[in-house]
């Protein structure tokens, strides 16, 4: 194992650990994705919410909202007791920092959106077993390129004034082309049409997913380092 | 020198201010109306040329952001923030002039187009990059900040506009046939409105130059006049 692979496990246990004994951020964001469902199928009403497109809509509000605070709780933690100035003395390259909490992040982000998704089905009659690979395939890229713009601006945010609701309207406009593909391929995936079968991935929805994943994974890789700066 | 640079200052407006008069006259007395739409077709002579300078605004904030994040002078900032208000406004009159055409058109204020939807994602893009700056306390961290979501920013303007073309019902004109005094006037409008973005990032740059200087000398000043009692206690 080299050294940046050792560094990389140790930071991603590290953020693991402090979440298994804290639970602070993963009950959070879990009730609070159930919560927007509940609200979002209330207001929908039950003819309207029953259909592809609105059940597709509120379930990836409860992934950017449930994403939002992740990135906000896991970076606050390394803000207490001015952890993150211990962890930028130690000799760790900048990247593997990046690339830790990113992972940190996903992974907090795949339970939020096994809880979500569940209950979406329950509550909502979302009917995953119409496409579950390509569910799982769009629900991926679109949480691989959230959580790395997401990562790189809760660093940036953390220190500032106005935490919760900034780092949320500057995360948003940016990730809209990723909304946007995503919800058009859900849409085209989970839409029901009497007498059409489903759907398949499109094929330029796709493309824009993995050209936003690659984009924003090696800008936030290399200017992730700037913003730690006191 | 600065009397030299005032008039040069007074000759770049009054020559832009020349130019848009020049343009009005050309839409109104040059230009056939078009005979679907009517005269309202004659704000497609403002909006096409202004959307471009949005687009060309978005670049300025774009390098200007990268030269902050390469050089860390704050005269970048400056320039990448004047750009940014230039960019929202163009975008305003785009959005609004685009929403005139669609009213008329298609008989809606808003139609979920792609490109009217592009402008409002662009408008929304650039607007958070001026509103998160006065949340961000110290002028260093901001300019930081700021440069880095300059960047990002317009790294996502090529996925937007490509991701807006998978909405569904694109009534927008992909290209309209212009009678030749048309396109020539169509031309001309570039003129006035290049004037205009270049002068108004420029004026935008000197404004905010100055506050910056002036920022920077009470900060300093601040400094100064809490460090002397201490010197003196310790005397």
């Amino acid at each position: 194992m080299t050294p940046a692979i050792k560094q990389f496990v140790t930071l991603v246990g590290k953020d693991l650990r402090i979440e298994a004994r804290s639970r602070q951020t993963l009950g959070l964001v879990c009730v609070l994705g159930v919560l927007i469902l509940v609200v979002l199928g209330l207001g929908l009403g039950r003819e309207t919410v029953r259909s592809g497109a609105a059940s597709t809509a509120a379930l990836w509000v409860a992934y950017l909202f449930g994403g939002v605070l992740t990135f906000e709780k896991t970076m606050a933690v390394e803000r207490q007791d001015s952890a993150l100035a211990g962890l930028l003395m130690a000799p760790v390259d900048r990247g593997v920092l990046y690339l830790a909490k990113l992972t940190s992040n996903l992974l907090l982000m795949a339970v939020l959106a096994v809880v979500v998704t569940l209950v979406g089905v329950l509550l909502l009659s979302f009917d995953l077993g119409a496409a579950p690979l390509g569910f799982i395939v769009i629900i991926t890229l679109g949480m691989v390129g959230f959580a790395s713009v997401g990562t790189l601006f809760a660093a940036a945010v953390s220190s500032t004034r106005l935490q919760g609701g900034l780092l949320a309207l500057v995360i948003f406009p940016i990730c809209l082309p990723l909304v946007i593909a995503s919800t058009r391929m859900m849409v085209n995936l989970f839409e029901t049409r009497v007498g059409e079968p489903a759907s398949s991935l499109g094929g330029s929805g796709l493309a824009i997913l993995i050209a936003f994943d690659a984009i924003y994974l090696v800008t936030s890789w290399l200017v992730f380092e700037l913003l730690l700066e006191p | 020198m600065r009397l030299k640079s005032c008039r040069l200052t007074a000759g770049f407006w009054a020559i832009t201010l020349a130019m848009f008069m020049a343009g009005v006259v050309m839409v109104f007395a040059y230009t056939p109306v078009e005979k679907t739409m009517g005269p309202v077709q004659k704000v497609f002579y403002l909006h096409l040329p202004v959307a471009i300078n949005t687009f060309l605004a978005c670049v300025v904030v774009f390098v200007a952001s990268v030269g902050y994040l390469w050089k860390r002078t704050q005269a970048w900032d400056d320039l990448a923030l004047a750009a940014c208000k230039t960019a929202v406004l163009l975008c305003s009159v785009v959005l609004l002039t685009g929403m005139i055409w669609g009213r008329s058109a298609w008989g809606a204020w808003w139609t979920w187009s792609p490109r009217l939807t592009f402008s409002l994602l662009l408008w929304l893009l650039y607007v958070v990059y001026l509103v998160i700056r006065p949340a961000i306390e110290s002028p260093q961290r901001r300019a930081l900040v700021s440069a880095v979501y300059g960047l990002v920013a317009f790294l996502d303007v090529p996925l937007v506009y490509l991701s807006v073309k998978l909405m569904p019902q694109d009534i927008h004109p992909a290209s309209i046939a212009l009678e030749p005094q048309m396109k020539t006037t169509l031309l001309f409008w570039f003129l006035p409105v290049t004037l205009l973005n270049i002068g108004l990032i420029a004026l935008g740059y000197a404004v905010q130059r100055k506050r910056t200087l002036i920022e920077q000398s009470r900060g300093k000043r601040s400094v100064h006049d809490t460090s002397t009692p201490l010197a003196g206690d310790a005397a």
